[in-house]
């Protein structure tokens, strides 16, 4: 038995959390990545989640893809062109799934079929009815014939709502995919584990071996892994936490505006059915608040519809045409015949704080024109369900566009579509549906500029809904890490596509 | 026989009414299962795949064939699947329930090896020093929400002096030093707050019993403190403390929540409440009808040791 002096032992008690910290550390070859939640499922073509979605972009890969320019670029297939008036056609690369066998043709029409089919969950699945028919003349061709011509059929195929999964391998923990990392060990609520695929299709690509992701639900708890050396990086930084991690010379905070929060309407009841106390309630939120009580200042004013800066639709003329105005939005209630203002319902969540301080401000500023506004805060379960049934007059919603074309906006303004708690209840828009449908059928760039100037000059008076602001969407890491890209608005929850990118420096 | 037969029907009677109340409680709570799951992160699902998804998991069916079939598969012992992933409700349990229990049995260690000899000190010291400091820690430590304790041990120990992680969970088979290093902060917060309330009532009891009649008799028979401390005051003192002790680890069965997610420790709490926001019927059904055969259970076995220990008990 070895006797171990007072000394000795306190010198080894001081040491214990040094050794603890180096057995916390990882291999340089490991990207340890904090997931905001552990995703619920990894069905391929089923959206359920960020989280699900940063996973299944590691998993997979569809025919195409968003670059960390915000661009559409090939992904399995190596090329694509329009084909005749309402087809496209796809060229495959020479890439192989995580069994060895071949991407093939084959493979990708069983896939959109798959997505399309009258029993499919996917997320894509009422966008791929505009599909008329899916060809594989050769194995490594494909052409997607569509009802109509529809320019923004890459779009829908760059997001990664539409990977390409090996032909029968769909099962209950997924299907065979063919992305840059391969899945080696996951527990459910606790963590994933990823190895490189060595057979990606990308060349050097993916440049780190291992991707390990433990699960923080608990945005503190997140927070505190990433500052205590457990994780390399963590995603949804919560807004209270950004300042800190900025200051900490040891970290790197990167930030976009990538969702947005905005108010619906109930067009069916109530008094938001009037346009005009619809855009009387546009203009009388000064929106600064917002993203000041909201999110701690980390967020954008968001006065029109959202569309990014960054997108070639932007357009300044439209950008700001619910300013804040009491003024305005006191003659627009004037002209309601309620100049004295009415009482209403505001239904949001106090289970998400964003949520509960939107409400809040929205509250305050339309009490000061004398719309006095009771606030509905059920879970966030119960709120989902009322906004289905349309259990309100207006809401609060916080959400993201599919992509960063208007034509990605469909979901939220477009109010021929079937009632959904993502967008205003019973508020016809036909003028919106009919703009979006010429737009998706325009592939002339002058003319679907045109028609999207007009539809945001529609949805200024229409109000499908009223945006408050655009909410920084935070991913921190440490300074040793590098090549990820956080991409902006509508991309933003497509971020993952970059971390085959990612390597320590 | 007869009685603990009836006891045993009891309890049966109960597991069925709570598995009853549970799924229709959770049933009338507004939420679509399907719905949820379809529309995270803010999007908007196409309605037709939403119905697709409700006929596939089963929620189309009237509630009263949807409760024959759950029935019907609690009586084979089958806790159904999971809505969101399909994983087997009884498995996760079995996987989550251990950790929950070993977070409380740690706790427990830990508090009765602090609460107790504090609480008999103080009681012994009675007005000194010891006492006082003691007890005003207790009382702050019985104040401050679990959360708080948890939050500041992190801040402390993880983010401030690096001493330990800031959260999560290895198996112990996978990696034992590591497990251990996870559990010590969650077990240390838990504990606090038990041992604040094992101190207290180990000096109230200590007290209590010191001035009964036979301790004084024992004391004018010149018996030796140390004897009588062990042998009678402890001894009779822990009825109580014994008491205490086995109603609150059975509150933390289903109350360590907090705990479980400030340290991120997936534990049977956790499950329950991301089940809960989920919809997810049979997740929530299994777990609350697992915690409650627990204490049925519990309760069961000291009806019959209490009729064991009491004839009286046993004919009524």
């Amino acid at each position: 038995m070895v006797e171990l002096s007072r000394r000795e032992w306190l010198i080894g008690a001081a040491a214990l959390p040094v050794l603890a910290e180096t057995a916390r550390a990882a291999p340089a070859d490991t990207l340890r990545f904090g997931l905001s939640s552990y995703p619920p499922s990894l069905q391929p073509w089923v959206n359920t989640g960020t989280a699900a979605l940063t996973v299944k972009t590691l998993l997979h890969r569809g025919l195409l893809m968003f670059g960390t320019d915000g661009k559409v670029k090939g992904a399995l297939a190596s090329s694509w062109a329009r084909d005749g008036k309402n087809g496209w056609t796809f060229k495959l690369r020479d890439a192989q799934f995580h069994n060895g066998q071949p991407v093939t043709a084959a493979d990708v029409k069983w896939c959109l079929e798959q997505i399309m089919a009258p029993t499919s969950t996917a997320y894509l699945r009422g966008q791929f009815q505009a599909i008329a028919s899916i060809e594989a003349p050769d194995a490594k061709t494909v052409r997607i014939i569509m009802k109509q011509p529809t320019v923004t059929l890459p779009l829908m195929l760059a997001t990664p709502f539409a990977p390409i999964i090996a032909k029968g391998s769909l099962n209950a923990a997924g299907g065979i995919g063919a992305g840059p990392y391969t899945l080696t060990a996951q527990e459910r609520g606790v963590s994933l584990s990823f190895a490189a695929f060595a057979k990606f299709y990308e060349p050097g690509h993916p440049k780190l071996r291992q991707i390990h992701m433990p699960v923080y639900a608990d945005e503190n708890a997140r927070v505190a892994a990433l500052q205590s050396g457990d994780v390399d990086m963590i995603e949804y930084v919560p807004w209270q936490a950004m300042a800190g991690i900025q200051k900490n010379p040891k970290l790197l905070l990167n930030t976009v505006d990538g969702p947005y929060m905005a108010l619906a309407f109930n067009g069916g009841t109530g008094p938001f059915k009037d346009e005009r106390l619809r855009q009387a309630v546009a203009h009388a939120i000064r929106r600064e608040e917002i993203v000041a009580a909201a999110f701690f200042g980390r967020g954008t004013v968001l006065e029109g519809l959202p569309i990014t800066k960054s997108s070639e639709f932007y357009d300044p003329k439209y950008a700001h045409g619910w300013n804040y105005d009491p003024k305005l939005a006191k003659q627009l209630m004037a002209a309601a015949g309620v100049p004295n203002g009415f009482d209403c319902t505001l239904l949001s969540t106090a289970q998400y704080g964003m949520h509960l301080a939107t409400a809040q401000v929205v509250q305050q500023h339309l009490g000061a024109i004398g719309i006095k506004v009771k606030l509905d805060l059920p879970d966030w379960a119960t709120r989902v369900a009322m906004g289905n049934r349309g259990q309100y007059e207006f809401c609060v919603q916080g959400q993201t566009a599919d992509n960063n074309d208007p034509d990605g906006l469909s979901a939220y303004i477009d109010g021929t579509l079937p009632p959904d708690n993502a967008r205003s209840y019973h508020l016809p828009t036909p003028e919106i549906h009919k703009l979006l449908v010429e737009g998706r059928a325009e592939f002339d760039p002058a003319k679907r500029r045109a028609i999207y100037d007009e539809l945001q000059r529609v949805a200024l008076k229409v109000v499908p809904l009223a945006s408050l602001c655009w909410r920084a969407q935070g991913y921190a890491m440490t300074r040793n890490v590098h090549g990820f890209t956080n991409m902006p608005g509508g991309l933003n929850f497509y971020s993952g596509y970059s971390l085959e990118n990612v390597y320590f420096a | 026989m007869l009685f603990v037969l009836k006891r045993i029907g009891v309890s049966v009677l109960l597991v069925w009414v709570v598995a009853t109340i549970v799924f229709l409680a959770i049933r009338m709570v507004p939420g679509d299962p399907a719905t949820i799951l379809l529309s995270q992160g803010g999007v908007a699902p196409d309605p037709a795949a939403v119905a697709q998804l409700r006929i596939q998991l089963g929620l189309n069916q009237p509630l009263g064939m949807q409760y024959v079939a759950d029935m019907h598969r609690l009586l084979v012992g089958d806790l159904g699947q999971s809505l969101q992933d399909q994983t087997p409700v009884a498995g996760e349990i079995l996987r989550r329930l251990p950790r929950t229990l070993e977070l409380i049995g740690a706790a427990a260690v830990l508090a009765v090896l602090l609460g107790l000899p504090a609480g008999l000190l103080a009681a012994i010291r009675r007005g000194g020093a010891f006492d006082r400091i003691a007890s005003w820690l207790a009382a702050v430590a019985l104040a401050v929400p679990i959360f708080v304790v948890g939050t500041l041990m992190v801040a402390i120990f993880a983010q401030g002096l690096h001493w330990a992680p800031a959260g999560g969970y290895v198996s112990f088979a996978r990696h034992p030093l590591r497990h251990l290093e996870l559990l010590a902060m969650p077990a240390a917060t838990i504990a606090i707050g038990l041992a604040a309330i094992l101190f207290r009532m180990t000096r109230a009891a200590v007290l209590d019993v010191s001035m009964r009649d036979y301790i004084r008799t024992a004391r004018a028979k010149g018996v030796a403190p140390r004897r009588i401390l062990a042998r009678h005051v402890l001894r009779n003192a822990l009825m109580p403390i014994v008491t205490v002790l086995a109603l609150n680890l059975g509150s933390l069965l289903g109350g360590t929540v907090l705990v479980e997610y400030v340290f991120n420790w997936p534990g049977l709490s956790g499950l329950l409440v991301d089940a809960v926001n989920a919809r997810d019927y049979p997740e929530v059904q299994g777990v609350v009808l697992v915690i409650s055969v627990l204490f049925v259970a519990l309760n069961l076995v000291v009806d019959l040791l209490y009729a064991l220990l009491d004839p009286r008990v046993r004919h009524g």
